[in-house]
């Protein structure tokens, strides 16, 4: 077992949660009624997918982000 | 009588405090309590009304910032001076000029809350240095 903090990038808030191994990051997102976010270790690190497992990808007691979907681009670039 | 009893006095601060430490054991421990501020204060941008100043941050460069939010909650996100690597990366047409060199980035989809935009504006940038 894992602990992770989650922070929410909106509100701040953060949410503690205990992983087990083969934990998706879809199974947080879930567990933490979190469906339109993604998870990250940070803004310069990439997003989970929601079917990736994340508990050999996270440090015991790590802080990670979860924030909304975003994408930069218009109709003639994205 | 070898021993005479002259009285007491006190014992010196410093043999006290080694004494009192010993005899206390380990004072108990301080909680740190943990701040649960939004991403983009934890940043330090600040907020002025509807409009929000900082600076996009990652480990390769930090460009100057600030994003309007509307009464909707739809925000515009600006970003002030993008350099080669910005300009390089394949969404650099989603920069619009708008003056004095500032640049407003188009969002293909909108964040839901400003901490989201500018870590997808972070994001952007180190994707611009690493290729």
């Amino acid at each position: 077992m894992k602990k992770l903090s989650v922070v929410v990038a909106g509100t701040g808030q953060i949410r503690d949660i205990e992983i087990q191994p083969g934990t998706t990051a879809g199974d947080v997102l879930h567990q933490l009624t979190l469906q339109d976010y993604l998870l990250s270790k940070g803004p310069n690190e990439p997003f989970f997918a929601a079917a990736e497992s994340i508990y050999d990808k996270v440090k015991d007691g790590e802080k990670i982000f979860a924030s909304t979907k975003a994408e930069v681009g218009i109709a003639v670039c994205a | 009588m070898r021993v005479k009893n002259l009285g007491s006095r006190p014992a010196p601060a410093s043999l006290l405090q080694l004494f009192g430490n010993v005899m206390r054991g380990q004072r108990p421990s301080t909680t740190v309590e943990r701040r649960q501020i939004p991403y983009w204060q934890e940043l330090g941008w600040r907020r002025n009304g509807n409009i929000y100043e900082g600076a996009y941050q990652t480990p390769y460069a930090a460009f100057q910032g600030w994003i309007e939010q509307e009464l909707s909650g739809r925000a515009s996100f600006y970003l002030y001076q993008p350099s080669d690597e910005i300009r390089r990366h394949s969404h650099w047409t989603c920069f619009q000029h708008r003056g004095n060199d500032w640049y407003l980035i188009h969002m293909a989809k909108e964040p839901r809350d400003v901490g989201s935009g500018i870590i997808t504006i972070e994001r952007l940038i180190t994707e611009a240095y690493q290729q």
